[in-house]
């Protein structure tokens, strides 16, 4: 039984099995891994760039995915169906994320005090052959509060709607909009006071 | 002043993501899922043994108390021990005046 399951799952494509299937998995013992395996199939690319994006360093990244996928087996029984499994898996993502970036800030300073640092990375961490209005864009990020800078990653690039991002980070929609604003007025002036 | 249209870049990322990563980091998380349940069927295993050892335990209190092999007289159940008289008429001349030395060393 639980090979046929397996095999159909393989046959079928990881992309194509549902989201309440993959969590069915999760809680059952026996297809632990299995669920694991079709969660990064569906998943891990995109919540690999948004740990990316929130923390700038591969090695940061992948240690943050690393956990990150370690808590969704671990605390798998705290998932409840009534959110989006996409929305639990941001949310465990981003909590990692924020976690190493507090571990880097330390007990003297906040996370927000890492933005310069964070925004070396950036260069550092380009490609040799990168536009430089990317890297442009992903300083005027880097500098940008952590609450600010989750919203405005969740909605610019992972497109997700304000009741979605509400569900990952917890604030009101109407702060979540605000906090959008912000974002996108920053990093415009940063935008436009950098290009040559 | 210069617009610059946000929505109208493009979002690509600067950065690279290795090539594999995600596969060999698949198979990094399944492998230390499955260690972690190996663990936590080893835990269960003990625990289980060790309530199976505890409840064993606490049958054989149960079933042999302490004291039950060391004979001692049963105090509340008075009227199966001995009288003093019968006692004294057990002893030999030499018992008996030890215990008349002792009554009166004790005072009674």
């Amino acid at each position: 039984m639980k090979r046929d399951l397996s095999d159909s799952m393989q046959s079928q494509g990881s992309l194509s099995v549902s989201d309440e299937s993959i969590a069915r998995m999760l809680c059952d013992d026996n297809h632990v891994e299995q669920a694991v395996r079709l969660i990064m199939k569906k998943y891990g690319e995109q919540l690999y760039w948004h740990i990316r994006r929130m923390v700038v360093a591969h090695d940061d990244a992948e240690d943050c995915l690393q956990e990150t996928m370690i808590n969704v087996y671990k605390y798998r029984s705290t998932y409840s169906n009534e959110y989006p499994l996409s929305s639990w898996l941001y949310k465990i993502a981003t909590n990692e994320s924020l976690k190493l970036l507090k571990n880097r800030a330390g007990f003297t300073m906040s996370v927000d005090d890492l933005g310069d640092s964070l925004k070396d990375s950036v260069r550092e961490e380009a490609s040799p052959n990168a536009d430089e209005t990317l890297i442009l864009l992903q300083e005027a990020i880097a500098l940008l509060p952590a609450k600010q800078k989750m919203v405005f990653n969740l909605r610019y690039y992972d497109d997700k709607s304000y009741e979605e991002i509400h569900q990952i980070v917890g604030d009101s929609v109407n702060t979540l909009k605000t906090n959008y604003h912000y974002a996108v007025q920053k990093i415009k002036d940063y935008i436009l006071e950098h290009q040559l | 002043m210069k617009e610059f249209d946000l929505e109208s870049m493009s979002r690509e990322m600067p950065f690279k993501m290795p090539e594999h990563f995600l596969d060999d980091m698949t198979e990094r998380v399944v492998s230390q899922i499955g260690k972690q349940r190996k663990q936590n069927r080893d835990r269960k295993i003990v625990a289980l043994f060790a309530s199976v050892a505890s409840a064993a335990a606490v049958a054989l209190l149960f079933l042999h108390p302490f004291g039950s092999s060391l004979n001692i007289p049963d105090y509340d159940n008075i009227s199966q021990c001995a009288s003093v008289d019968e006692v004294l008429q057990d002893m030999t001349a030499e018992e008996l005046s030890l215990y008349s030395m002792m009554s009166n060393y004790y005072g009674n």
